[in-house]
């Protein structure tokens, strides 16, 4: 469970001042806005990166727990971007494995290597695990990014946008794909969207130009 | 004769006597007393290693020194190390720096003006001839070897080996062995653009302006005297009329010059020049003997004679292995590594009245005084250099 | 306890980069000086004599011409050649061949044109024995692979495929493309190695006075006779001589400032009036004549010296007595000099590497010339200082202190090929990799070290064979105790025994040949693995 309280998005020039949040296991918050009012920074805000241009305010709870002042590989929070950022230099399964938790059971190479392609024939992505990123499908890249990040066990997900680059046809199926997986992994998700036609009735919304102030407060 | 006159008499004989006793012993106690401190040297020496910077850039004298830093070991228990420079001035620098303090390096080749700097700033150790007893062998009496280019060497330096000015020159050009001022520019003409000189103030460059200046003022003894204002006027102008006349038929038209006698060679040896310059008489015998040159190349000087000095070893102040470096200029100078500097492949003339043949010198030209070498160079450049 | 500590490592991290640059500085402070043996009223004394010295203007003018041409060319030629090639199946073994004339010292270069080339060479190209054309030529001609290897390293961090993919979308030919799309960008972050360049040709000695003009000199022999001089007005004429020297850097990376933004204003401008740039593509073209020539003229150099090093001109049978003679004396010059440079190598890439992270996490660049101090000042003022200063603190002739000597010189090249590829290279994947539970610097070593690798390999071979070439420093350091395989080959240079200096040049090149052998094959098959379609 994600909840986010008394945030507030302080520009040089304005200001937005959102309700308080909260995100269930299995839930998804859909993000809505004009661009340039900072929904991005706002996800990168609550990964835990120091952001610029603006200032963030407000606490983040994972779990009832406070993680505003962990670091990003403290929060359990994944993340998936516009560009999906699979690492070049590793093939397919070493990028699964790369996000694997350092668990007692993945404490192998052999283990982590197995889980890493069970989870790709999961999606029935098996032919691709010894391909570079370089070598990739816009649509096999997005879907595959998505079972790394995935694979790390985040107690929430973010979503900031990253199928956005895919044609229309992919565009849909990966991204009912990818929501129908998150519910099915009961992890809350914070999706940004501008194409609001795939998105389950069940999502919550939230539009930031409502909570936008010119001035100061 | 009365017994007060004997007396006196004999008591005089005897004061005599006594003091030819003692001069005697005073004599070979101070001979007794030198030996001995070469022989406290000889001990101190055994152990050290001695670092010898000297030019690195041809192979013969590199060879003779490792040649010599093994008859050094096993003879002397030292260890001669070579420090190669390309150019001298690294080691004068480096001196420099250190200024007198302990310094890195214990044993230096040089002359010239390195030296005279060295020697005026007391950069070096003293009293070398004294310390040295290989320095009586030292053939002062045929070689000018107590100054090196007008400034004496004191005991700062010692004399290792001779240079004398030369030209090695192609068959196509050779018609005589000795040259003079007007046969060269004759040369010159009959081949134009095959003939130059180092840029000076390279040393060779610098060295043939010289020969042309003694040749051109009839050996006028006031090149031998610092330079004045007067003697430059009188003595120039004939020289420099002498070089506007000889340039126009120089290589490149007198627009570029070889950089250094090596690349003189280089171009000798392209047959882009149908002479070049050396400092070593033998020069020419031991690029024939390795194929560096054409066998029907000749020798040429000038007919007044060769410029004629010496090069020489010097130990800096504060040298940590003194001993040492005396010990290998005392080796040096002996007649076995001097016959062999001679008559192996380096070939370069000896500085010792054992090893003094005609054969192997040249007619030699006292130098000029050193700021004679100053006044050319400076106005060269200004005449020419641009 | 954890931040104290870490900011006590990046405290510690900056403490070590103002050393190493500031060391430079301090060199050429303390060596500039002739100390005790002029006074400052000679050097007043002698500035106008300095200024009214004959042919100074002409010298400066030749010397500054060289400086901005011979880069300019240089790196104007490699961006042809690389848009030709690049995409050619023959660009590995074009990579790999360009080793060997990486590591050919410039005076071999020099020597082998002059032996190929010139009047009474192999082959008469009449090409003039000493001019500044020659010099220029020489210079550049050993640029141009400096700047392939410094533009593929670039390369490797910019999705070019795409962006040419793109321009030919658009209607522009390839080779449009490159200049239109890829060349503004090479050339900015070329621009480091454009100055190493130009500082480079500035104070260039042995291979201006072998094909460089004398009436007049190039002002950098002028330098050199000044510094190496002993009278009053010498040493004055060399201070105010250094003085000068550092004006014309200053000028010429002015010059080299202005020419960035000039081209890339007028590429901006062709690419604003959709130019097709024909008459530039054509041009380019006629780079593909340079993988033939180049390979030649290597061949010819390398084939030039090994002939020359087994007597094959001297004798009527060529021998080895040469290679066996020298053999038994070169070998301890020769793990000297690997040592050193393996260790500067080493430690260059780290200082370098801590210098851009210390500056991304600090979030602000240091002007370049700050960092390149070592490469743009003398120095041979530089070392003297350096010497002078060793002298006072009565250091060792260690290997340490020769490692001291090299470090400066060697980060500033290394900080040069890396500084484009670690910039370009954003912080996503870092992100990412923190998101999964990495902490920063974990993710900094298997995300960022490991993407940069081809990078890293080619600054340490470049920062390896400057290790190598370092003349003036090994021996003003290491005092002779210390001897590399450069310090005998320049000293063997120095005389006129060709065979004998065949060899050592040979050998010199040997060892930073085989680094850029190894490092272009590393780095070929890292690429290798993650671009085996692309």
């Amino acid at each position: 469970m994600l909840s986010v309280k008394q945030c507030r998005i302080t520009h040089s020039e304005w200001q937005i001042v959102l309700p308080d949040i909260q995100v269930e296991p299995s839930e998804l918050l859909v993000v809505t806005g004009p661009s340039g009012v900072g929904k991005s920074t706002f996800l990168h805000w609550l990964l835990g990166e120091t952001v610029s241009h603006v200032d963030i305010t407000g606490s983040i709870l994972v779990d009832g727990k406070s993680v505003e002042t962990k670091t990003i590989e403290k929060r359990r929070i994944g993340m998936l971007m516009q560009e999906i950022h699979l690492f070049p230099h590793l093939d397919v399964i070493q990028n699964i494995c790369f996000a694997l938790p350092k668990t007692q059971e993945l404490r192998k190479k052999q283990a982590r290597v197995e889980r890493a392609r069970k989870l790709l024939s999961e999606i029935g992505l098996s032919h691709l695990e010894d391909r570079y990123p370089q070598q990739l499908s816009g649509g096999e890249k997005a879907r595959i990014g998505l079972i790394r990040a995935l694979a790390n066990q985040p107690k929430v997900m973010l979503l900031d946008e990253p199928f956005a680059a895919l044609d229309p046809n992919t565009r849909n199926k990966v991204s009912q794909w990818a929501i129908k997986t998150l519910d099915n992994q009961q992890i809350p998700t914070i999706m940004i969207s501008h194409d609001l036609e795939d998105i389950p009735a069940s999502a919550q919304r939230l539009e930031f130009s409502h909570y936008y102030t010119g001035e100061k407060a | 004769m009365s017994a007060a006159s004997y007396q006196r008499k004999l008591s005089f004989l005897l004061i005599v006597l006594a003091l030819f006793f003692c001069t005697i012993q005073h004599a070979s106690a101070k001979l007794d007393e030198s030996a001995d401190k070469w022989q406290n040297t000889l001990s101190v020496a055994r152990g050290q290693t001695v670092f010898f910077y000297a030019w690195g850039g041809s192979k013969p004298i590199n060879d003779y020194l490792r040649w010599a830093s093994r008859q050094i070991l096993t003879e002397y228990g030292v260890r001669l190390k070579h420090v190669k420079v390309a150019d001298i001035s690294e080691a004068v620098s480096r001196l420099k720096a250190e200024d007198g303090k302990k310094s890195a390096i214990d044993l230096v080749w040089i002359n010239g003006e390195n030296f005279a700097f060295l020697k005026q700033h007391q950069l070096l150790l003293g009293n070398l001839w004294e310390y040295i007893p290989n320095t009586r062998l030292l053939a002062t009496d045929v070689l000018p070897l107590d100054a090196d280019f007008g400034v004496k060497m004191d005991g700062f330096e010692v004399p290792w080996g001779v240079g004398q000015f030369n030209f090695i020159v192609s068959k196509a050009m050779a018609s005589a062995t000795s040259v003079t001022a007007e046969s060269l520019l004759n040369l010159a003409k009959t081949h134009p653009q095959q003939l130059s000189y180092p840029r000076p103030p390279e040393f060779h460059g610098s060295t043939f302006l010289k020969q042309l200046l003694v040749e051109l003022s009839n050996q006028d003894e006031r090149l031998f005297k610092p330079a004045t204002n007067k003697s430059k006027a009188e003595l120039l102008p004939k020289f420099w009329a002498y070089l506007d006349k000889l340039h126009p038929f120089l290589w490149q038209q007198g627009e570029a010059f070889p950089s250094s006698s090596s690349e003189q060679m280089l171009l000798f040896q392209q047959r882009q020049l149908l002479l070049t310059v050396s400092f070593n008489p033998n020069q020419l015998h031991r690029d024939i003997a390795a194929n560096a040159i054409p066998a029907d190349s000749s020798l040429m000087y000038f007919e007044q004679g060769s410029i004629t000095n010496s090069h020489n070893l010097a130990i800096p102040k504060g040298a940590p292995s003194k001993e040492g470096a005396k010990i290998v200029i005392n080796f040096l100078l002996s007649e076995r590594a001097q016959k062999r500097k001679l008559e192996g492949e380096w070939g370069d003339p000896s500085v010792i009245s054992e090893l003094q043949n005609t054969d192997s010198s040249l007619p030699s030209q006292q130098e000029l005084h050193s700021s004679w070498q100053q006044v050319i160079e400076d106005a060269w450049q200004q005449r020419y250099g641009a | 306890m954890a931040t104290t500590i870490r900011r006590l490592i990046i405290g510690l991290g900056w403490l070590l980069l103002a050393m190493i640059i500031s060391l430079p500085v301090i060199g050429v402070l303390i060596g500039i000086w002739p100390g005790r043996f002029a006074s400052v009223d000679a050097l007043i004394d002698n500035l106008p004599l300095f200024l009214n010295y004959n042919g100074l203007g002409p010298s400066i003018l030749y010397s500054m011409l060289a400086s901005l041409v011979a880069p300019l060319v240089g790196f104007y030629v490699a961006f042809s050649v690389y848009t030709q090639y690049r995409f050619r199946p023959s660009w590995q073994t074009m990579e790999r061949r360009l080793a060997p004339f990486l590591s050919l010292p410039h005076l071999a270069v020099a020597l082998g044109l002059v032996y190929l080339f010139s009047a009474g060479g192999l082959i008469e190209l009449g090409l003039g024995r000493k001019s500044i054309t020659t010099l220029i030529l020489a210079i550049t001609v050993k640029e141009v692979p400096f700047f392939l290897f410094v533009i593929s390293a670039i390369d490797r961090q910019i999705p070019v495929k795409k962006w040419l993919l793109q321009g030919r979308a658009l209607g522009y030919s390839e080779s449009a493309s490159w200049w239109l799309l890829v060349f503004p960008l090479v050339l900015k972050q070329s621009k480091l190695a454009l100055f190493a360049a130009m500082a480079y040709t500035l104070s260039v000695l042995d291979v201006s006075l072998l094909v460089g003009p004398n009436i007049p000199s190039v002002f950098s022999v002028l330098v050199y006779q000044w510094q190496t001089g002993f009278s009053e007005r010498d040493l004055s004429f060399a201070f105010w001589a250094n003085l000068t020297l550092i004006i014309m850097l200053g000028v010429s990376i002015f010059c080299l400032y202005i020419h960035q933004w000039i081209s890339i204003r007028l590429f901006r401008y062709l690419a604003v009036m959709a130019s097709p740039l024909v008459m530039l593509s054509k041009l380019s073209r006629l780079a593909l004549a340079w993988f033939p020539l180049f390979s030649a003229l290597s061949l010819g150099i390398i084939l030039l010296f090994l002939l020359r090093s087994v007597g094959f001109w001297s004798g009527e049978t060529y021998s080895l007595t040469l290679w066996q003679e020298e053999w038994l004396f070169v070998q301890q010059p020769l793990f000297n000099s690997l040592y050193t440079g393996l260790a500067s190598g080493l430690i260059g890439i780290i200082c370098a590497l801590i210098a851009l992270e210390l500056q991304r996490q600090y979030r602000y660049f240091f002007a370049d010339y700050i960092w390149l101090a070592a490469i743009l000042l003398p120095q041979l003022s530089v070392v003297y200082g350096w010497q002078l200063a060793h002298t006072w603190i009565n250091g060792s002739y260690s290997l340490i202190w020769v490692l001291v000597s090299h470090i400066p010189f060697v980060f500033a090249y290394s900080y040069l090929v890396l500084k484009g590829p670690f910039q370009s290279l954003g912080d996503e994947f870092e992100l990412v990799a923190r998101s999964f539970g990495y902490s920063y610097w974990q993710g900094w070593w298997r995300i960022r070290f490991m993407l940069l690798r081809p990078a890293i390999l080619s600054a340490f071979a470049i920062g390896f064979s400057v290790s190598i070439a370092q003349y003036i420093p090994t021996l003003m350091i290491g005092a002779g105790r210390f001897p590399s395989i450069t310090t005998e080959a320049v000293a063997i240079a120095s005389g006129r025994d060709l065979n004998l200096t065949s060899l050592y040049m040979l050998l010199q090149s040997g060892l930073p040949m085989l680094i850029f052998i190894v490092a272009i094959l590393f780095a070929s098959r890292i690429d290798g693995k993650s671009h085996a379609i692309s």
